[in-house]
């Protein structure tokens, strides 16, 4: 393939972080309902949204990642009581500071989607992907390789 | 002496940039280091540079070669070879200096290293001699004329609101000459240097740190340093680097950067023992090894009094003040 | 010699030959007359060295990380900032008060170094950018106290000010001017770390950049991997930095380090109300806790 025929069909690459809990149920929900959505998506189960820190969102940046989704129990929900809610705090200010070095607020979202959220989840998964398949990719924080 | 106006400097450059990569001192961001002259660069003659020449020969990040990783089979590819001729102007005598050091530890003792090597051949050095010191060098208490320096291939003279040139080697009489057009025939004198602000009274210390190995002196002298690696990053000298893979799946590159004696990671071993674990140890090894083990084993300081570890430690570690403590101490 | 010099050198005399502390940790005279960095002194008859003027820049309770099992007590001499600093580690249980004598000195607002020695001895040297700005000049805990305890009503008065006009100009720019502008600072980062081993902040064991075994940051300096390195530390100190500015005086690229911390002081104070690190040793930190009605932005 052709460098320009690779340019042609680019397809963002997504990473989400799931929380083992509920987003990653959820996620599994939405395939067991064959509910289709974008695969453009790269899962990652963590074990709560509160696991995931900053450097795992740039680190993701770094190496191609088009836009990256933090995904965990809704407030109230944590397996682990109060997890989420540290995550919120953390999130809060890092998207903050994201957008404050120039990168798009699209391409750094968290989201709460419980077990039974399914259809939520296609839905986030759908909508992110069409917000950075607009785009095109991220060329910000990335490494030269 | 050949000379010319310091204002038809950069037509100067222009000329030599057809057939050169050519380095000048310039002011980037705010920062003065040596950049490839092009139109409209702020050039920066009226002081040395705070980032030296050394990232040229020696940069801070080097790929070495590529190499692909499948299963068992391992590919090694060259990286192209870089070409062309570069001339680096404006590279003061302490600057000079360090690049002879620089050649004392990659060319000499039977070990060439073939990336440092590669880059230097392709180098032409104009020196520029010094009038008035900063307040931070001190060159001349280090064995280094601050009006002609070591290994240049053209030594060039600030006359003032002119640049005087004389050449040195062969390589340079032949550069001078692709230029003859710009400069000017005419009598001239180099003007004296003016006084040091700072200075350092380096005689018998290689000798005296000898015995001074398990010295108290290196209780003291270590308390404020922070660690980290200012001085070693902006020193002219400094030569450490570390060997390291950049992964991506199967393919890799591998990598070296500059490394410093303060770093935790410097001296740890894969076992995890670390036998420098504190400031102390790590201190007295950055002035061991300027004063000590390099004259030891190439018969020349390693440090050229450019004074910028000076200028810019975040709690004035002064190499002078050690020096003078070091000569004090019983 | 200054009233107060005089009474530092008096304290810290007595300080040692009582052997209250073993080691008093102030400030003294460097090479040149715009630089007094950090002293150590053991001995009564050293006590001549300490100093106080325009350049005492240096946050000293940095130092108290590595007196942690050094036996018997030190003292060190804290400005406001330094204070702050030490209610921070206080906070975090990285040292303990009790083996600490704190000789308050309250501060004018020190000089900018540059400047100083851009415009000579005899110029009207012009306030660091970091102590224009500074909220807290007064010791906010002490030991000893030297120079009028009546300057600390003025506190009050400085803390209503609070400058983020120039985190505001960064906010204002467009997504792609704003990468371009940091993409041109973290280009010419040289990776020294000196802004973390100055950062009274920054007291880990083992900071993450250190661990390369785990690879969490690569060995290349390039803008991308110095951008790993400088909003990590940005997020690392997130409510622990106590402002005193020592990151961005240390930097020997000039990078605009606190451009970074203020933004996100800015967004704890927004988001989470009204915080200043090291100020409550007993307060609890920004990210070290929640609120159930915290904003909610991720529906």
């Amino acid at each position: 393939m052709s460098v320009k025929e690779a340019q042609a069909n680019w397809e963002p690459k997504i990473l989400v972080f799931a929380c083992n809990w509920c987003t990653y149920a959820g996620a599994d929900l939405a395939g067991l309902s064959r509910l289709q959505y974008p695969p453009n998506v790269r899962v990652l189960r963590v074990p709560c949204s509160g696991r995931v820190n900053p450097q795992f969102v740039i680190r993701a940046f770094q190496r191609g990642i088009d836009g990256v989704l933090v995904a965990g129990c809704h407030p109230g929900d944590c397996h682990y009581v109060t997890g989420n809610y540290f995550t919120r705090r953390r999130y809060l200010l890092m998207q903050r500071l994201l957008q404050y070095v120039g990168v798009d607020p699209e391409r750094f979202q968290a989201r709460w989607i419980s077990g039974s959220e399914g259809p939520k989840f296609q839905q986030v998964v759908k909508e992110i992907t069409e917000q950075i398949r607009a785009m095109g990719p991220n060329r910000k924080l990335r490494d030269a390789q | 002496m050949k000379t010319v106006l310091k204002t038809k400097l950069p037509e100067l450059f222009e000329k030599l940039a057809n057939n050169y990569t050519v380095f000048v001192p310039a002011k980037i961001e705010g920062i003065s280091r040596f950049a490839p002259y092009q139109n409209g660069l702020e050039l920066a003659l009226e002081e040395n540079v705070l980032m030296p020449p050394k990232d040229i020969f020696f940069p801070q990040t080097e790929k070495m070669y590529k190499f692909k990783a499948k299963d068992q089979y391992l590919e090694i590819e060259d990286l192209p070879p870089e070409e062309g001729q570069q001339v680096i102007f404006g590279v003061r005598s302490c600057d000079l200096k360090s690049i002879d050091c620089l050649d004392q530890v990659f060319l000499t003792k039977g070990f060439v290293d073939a990336f440092y090597q590669d880059k230097r051949d392709r180098s032409i050095l104009i020196g520029l001699s010094c009038v008035k010191p900063m307040e931070n060098c001190f060159c001349s208490s280090m064995g280094v004329d601050p009006q002609k320096g070591v290994g240049a291939d053209i030594q060039a003279y600030d006359l003032g609101d002119k640049v005087g040139f004389e050449a040195i080697t062969e390589k340079g009489r032949e550069l001078l000459g692709k230029i003859e057009t710009l400069l000017v025939e005419e009598a001239a004198s180099v003007p004296a240097v003016e006084k040091f602000v700072l200075t350092a009274d380096i005689e018998g210390v290689p000798e005296k740190l000898k015995n001074m190995f398990d010295h108290p002196i290196w209780d003291d002298i270590c308390r404020k340093c922070l660690n980290c690696s200012v001085c070693a990053f902006v020193c002219p000298t400094c030569h450490c680097f570390d060997i390291a893979s950049e992964v991506r799946g199967e393919d890799g590159t591998k990598i070296r950067c500059w490394d410093t004696c303060m770093f935790d990671e410097y001296t740890r071993m894969a076992g995890g023992h670390q036998p420098r674990p504190g400031k102390k140890e790590r201190v007295r090894n950055r002035f061991m090894h300027k004063l000590r083990y390099f004259p030891e084993r190439y018969d020349m300081l390693l440090c050229t009094g450019c004074g910028r570890c000076v200028a810019k430690c975040p709690v004035n570690l002064d190499i002078t003040a050690v020096i003078r403590k070091i000569k004090e101490a019983e | 010699m200054s009233d107060k010099v005089k009474k530092m050198q008096e304290i810290a005399r007595e300080i040692l030959e009582k052997g209250e502390a073993k080691v008093v940790i102030g400030w003294e005279k460097g090479t040149h007359w715009y630089l007094s960095p950090p002293a150590f002194i053991d001995k009564p008859e050293e006590v001549e060295r300490l100093v106080w003027d325009d350049f005492c820049h240096n946050n000293l309770s940095k130092y108290l990380k590595d007196y942690v099992n050094h036996e018997g007590k030190v003292a060190i001499f804290v400005k406001g900032c330094d204070s702050r600093a030490f209610n921070r580690l206080l906070q975090d249980k990285q040292i303990e008060r009790d083996k600490v004598i704190l000789i308050g000195i309250p501060c004018h607002g020190l000089k900018d170094q540059d400047k100083a020695k851009e415009l000579g001895e005899n110029a009207d040297i012009p306030k660091a950018k970091k102590c224009v700005e500074c909220r807290y000049p007064n010791p906010l805990v002490y030991d000893y106290f030297i120079g009028e305890e009546k300057a600390l009503d003025e506190v009050a008065a400085a803390s209503e000010a609070r400058d983020f006009s120039d985190v505001e100009a960064i906010e204002t720019l467009s997504p792609d001017e704003k990468y371009e502008f940091w993409n041109k600072q973290y280009e010419r980062c040289l990776r020294c770390y000196a802004c973390r081993n100055v950062c009274p902040a920054c007291s880990c064991r083992e900071c993450i950049f250190d661990q390369t075994r785990v690879g969490w940051i690569g060995k290349a300096n390039n803008a991308s991997e110095n951008q790993f390195f400088a909003l990590t530390r940005a997020m690392h100190v997130a409510g622990l930095c106590i402002e005193c500015g020592e990151c961005e005086r240390v930097c020997p690229m000039n990078i605009p380090i606190m451009l970074l911390n203020k933004k996100l002081i800015k967004d704890i104070n927004l988001l989470f109300g009204p915080y200043d690190a090291g100020v409550d040793v007993d307060g609890k930190l920004p990210l070290g806790h929640f609120d159930k009605n915290d904003p909610e932005e991720f529906m």
